[in-house]
């Protein structure tokens, strides 16, 4: 026990480095004591952690076990069918040899007894013999019976049938309905749209009116190579029908041929723009577009643009081989300007 | 998982085997333990691979290489002595094969001009009545009915009008009703030993057969057609692609056909009761996200059935009736009532579609499957008993 309170003789300064000391010592005990609960704790929380993975653990073994002993108990059973199997395909391999032993000695007696003639079978060599003497052949005789009495091939008959309509080739999936709708309704609103200044074009015949009928006429003008004609049968188709992209992308081509660069990129731009959304039934066209207006581009030397174009095209239609090549001449193409300058 | 999850039907899996090529269709050869893969190698021909199950694995019996890629094949159509497989290929042929003599089918005609989808067959294997015939749909569009028999040409064909744009046929199969018009006597007591009661039955009665073919189409059609009165008995589109159809069983009145598509929905239909406008009743479950490519019944209980999914899942099911099959709509008419479908289990076994599925008629519960994976997976489903 302390004899005083306080200590005798001692200075102020003493007493001051004593009592810092004594701080000093608490605040280290108390640090210890601090690091020494983290570490406990610490510690808790692993073993808590360990013990409850091992529970885990425990309870899936517990599982695959039950999963193994049902694995093991089915395999057992399997074994034991097929041996089950083998064994009476071996009785009934057996059986039947002997059976035909009997119907070839039943049919030596009755050679030997009456000159009948046999009824020719179905391609079996067992003759068909009265079922009276009670072998166990029965199976034999119940499947000769059962072809006698099957009945002869239909007589043959077409059904002709309708199919749900569906526009597109790729099969129906719920998911994409929206979107073919869309580009459906499109397309028919485009068919139906009219314009505007009819006054000037009363004094044309009927079938002139069809933007449909005069797109055929500048396909068939373009094909014999009177472009001109032919441009000038899709400027009046659009008139009437300014929604048709195939008219733009058409007029494209014949734009192409009659090197008017700047129309061309024009109408094909304007395809593009008609040819939305892209959906499967489009892609031809959309690869037409993008591939004139890639040679127009090129042709006015902007090649860059004209790549961008390809490579568009390229996206759409990967496997086409004539892409892939003018693409590769018009990289090479880039890369001899930018060597040069 | 609890304890009485486990007491639920477990798909435990018996043997794996890697192939080295695409895998098809894969089939039980029946009263064996053999199986058949079908398929095509990797250059283009078709391959006809027979295995035996041994041990816990499967060793190789036969291999037999074809000019085409082989899609389909079927039992259905053969007795059970003579078990020849019908093919569909990828050219459009249907050969008929047995499997001691490959090198020349037995039948063999150019049914179509594109790939054979699917084939189907009935009156073979004991099961069902009548003349043996199969069924092939394809992606011309056109569903042809054969008779082997009948050399060349098929016995119904059931093609799109003039002018009508085809779609892809992607599954066939058939049914057979039979109403017997006769009496008949059984006397199992006097033969010498066991015969099955169905056996006895065909070969004394007198039946007046019915057989009708269901087809479906990529673009949702699908269609019943009664071969009887060669006449279409019944369509509906069910919204998405059909790619797998399945009565329930074969040999009896139309009780319930399941039909798979695309999306991952799947619907049965009540065959019993025709509706004259609303046609048959169904309850339709989506299972999963990716498309259903197969379903098939469990031979020996007609009301379980699993499918088989493009994120190589299998599940089983199970079809509850309900109280009354059918009920009188507003006007007196019969219409049926569906009942409902719960889902047993499932497991995924693969990444890839498991395109083609077979139970074993022989053993309850044991099933190949062939995935994309270049996968053939024999499966055992435990405690089928209890369900």
């Amino acid at each position: 026990m302390w004899d005083s309170l306080t200590l005798p003789n001692a200075n102020k300064e003493k007493l001051q480095y004593l009592r810092e000391n004594a701080v000093l010592k608490a605040h280290e005990k108390a640090k210890e004591e601090a690091e020494a609960k983290k570490v406990t704790k610490q510690e808790h929380k692993k073993h808590a952690l360990e013990a409850t993975m091992k529970l885990e653990e425990a309870e899936r073994k517990r599982i695959e076990d039950l999963k193994e002993k049902e694995r093991q108990k089915v395999t057992k059973e399997l074994e034991l069918w097929k041996k089950q199997q083998k064994d009476a395909e071996k009785q009934k391999r057996v059986q039947k040899e002997g059976e035909l032993y009997q119907v070839e000695q039943l049919k030596e007696k009755k050679k030997e007894k009456i000159n009948k003639t046999r009824i020719p079978n179905e391609g079996t060599s067992k003759t068909r013999l009265k079922p009276t003497k009670g072998y166990g052949s029965y199976s034999m005789f119940s499947e000769n019976l059962k072809e006698e009495q099957l009945p002869a091939p239909r007589s043959a008959a077409t059904i002709r049938i309708n199919f749900t309509s569906r526009v597109f080739p790729t099969a129906l999936r719920e998911s994409c309905v929206a979107e073919e709708e869309e580009w459906l309704r499109k397309q028919a609103e485009a068919r139906r749209a009219i314009s505007a200044d009819l006054s000037e074009l009363e004094d044309l015949k009927e079938e002139e009116k069809n933007p449909d009928w005069l797109k055929n006429k500048g396909n068939k003008m373009f094909a014999t190579g009177n472009y001109l004609a032919a441009v000038n049968a899709y400027n009046l188709a659009v008139r009437l029908n300014n929604k048709l992209p195939l008219l733009y992308l058409n007029r494209a081509a014949c734009h192409l041929k009659l090197r008017n660069l700047h129309k061309a990129i024009e109408d094909s731009s304007k395809a593009l723009e008609l040819l939305t959304p892209p959906v499967p039934d489009n892609e031809n066209a959309r690869v037409k577009a993008y591939v004139r207006r890639g040679t127009a581009f090129c042709q006015l030397e902007l090649y860059t643009e004209g790549l961008q174009d390809y490579e568009a095209a390229l996206k759409i239609d990967p496997k086409n081989k004539t892409i892939e090549k003018d693409a590769e001449k018009i990289r090479h193409l880039i890369q001899g300007t930018t060597q040069d300058s | 998982m609890s304890v009485a999850g486990l007491e639920r039907p477990q798909l435990v899996s018996h043997v794996q085997q890697a192939l080295s090529y695409t895998l098809f269709d894969c089939k039980w050869v029946p009263r064996s333990a053999r199986l058949l893969c079908l398929g095509s190698a990797a250059r283009g021909t078709g391959l006809l691979q027979l295995y035996e199950l041994r041990g816990g694995r499967l060793a190789l019996l036969r291999e037999i290489e074809k000019a085409k890629p082989i899609k389909c094949g079927t039992f259905g159509a053969t007795s059970l002595q003579q078990r020849y497989l019908a093919t569909g290929d990828f050219g459009g042929n249907l050969n008929i094969w047995n499997l001691e003599v490959p090198e020349i089918p037995v039948y063999s005609v150019k049914g179509h001009k594109e790939i054979i989808n699917s084939i189907d067959g009935v009156g073979g294997l004991g099961i069902g009545e009548g003349a043996p015939e199969i069924v092939t749909g394809s992606r011309d569009g056109t569903v042809k009915v054969w008779d082997p028999r009948q050399k060349d040409t098929p016995v119904a064909n059931m093609e799109p009008v003039q002018g009508e744009s085809k779609r892809d046929c992607w599954t066939v199969t058939f049914e057979a009703d039979f109403v017997i018009v006769g009496f008949w006597t059984h006397s199992l007591i006097t033969f010498g030993h066991h015969l099955r009661l169905d056996s006895d039955l065909k070969g004394n009665a007198y039946n007046q057969e019915e057989r009708v073919v269901c087809a479906g189409y990529d673009n949702g059609d699908i269609k019943l057609f009664d071969l009887k009165t060669m006449s279409l008995r019944w369509e509906t589109n069910i919204k998405n692609g059909v790619c797998s159809l399945e009565f329930d069983r074969k040999d009896v009145n139309m009780n319930k056909l399941v039909a798979t598509s695309l999306e991952g929905k799947f619907h049965v239909f009540d065959m019993r009761t025709q509706h004259p406008t609303k046609g048959f009743a169904s309850v339709s479950e989506k299972a999963q996200k990716s498309t259903i490519w197969q379903v098939r019944h469990l031979p020996q209980n007609r009301d379980i059935f699993m499918t088989s999914g493009g994120a190589g899942s299998l599940h089983l099911w199970k079809y509850e009736y309900p109280a009354q099959r059918s009920k009188k709509d507003s006007e007196g008419a019969e219409m049926g009532v569906a009942g409902s479908v719960s889902l047993l289990q499932n497991v995924t076994l693969s990444t890839q579609p498991i395109s083609s599925l077979d139970w074993s008629p022989d053993k309850k519960g044991l099933c190949v499957c062939g995935a994309f994976d270049q996968t053939v997976r024999v499966l055992i489903v435990t405690k089928l008993n209890k369900v």
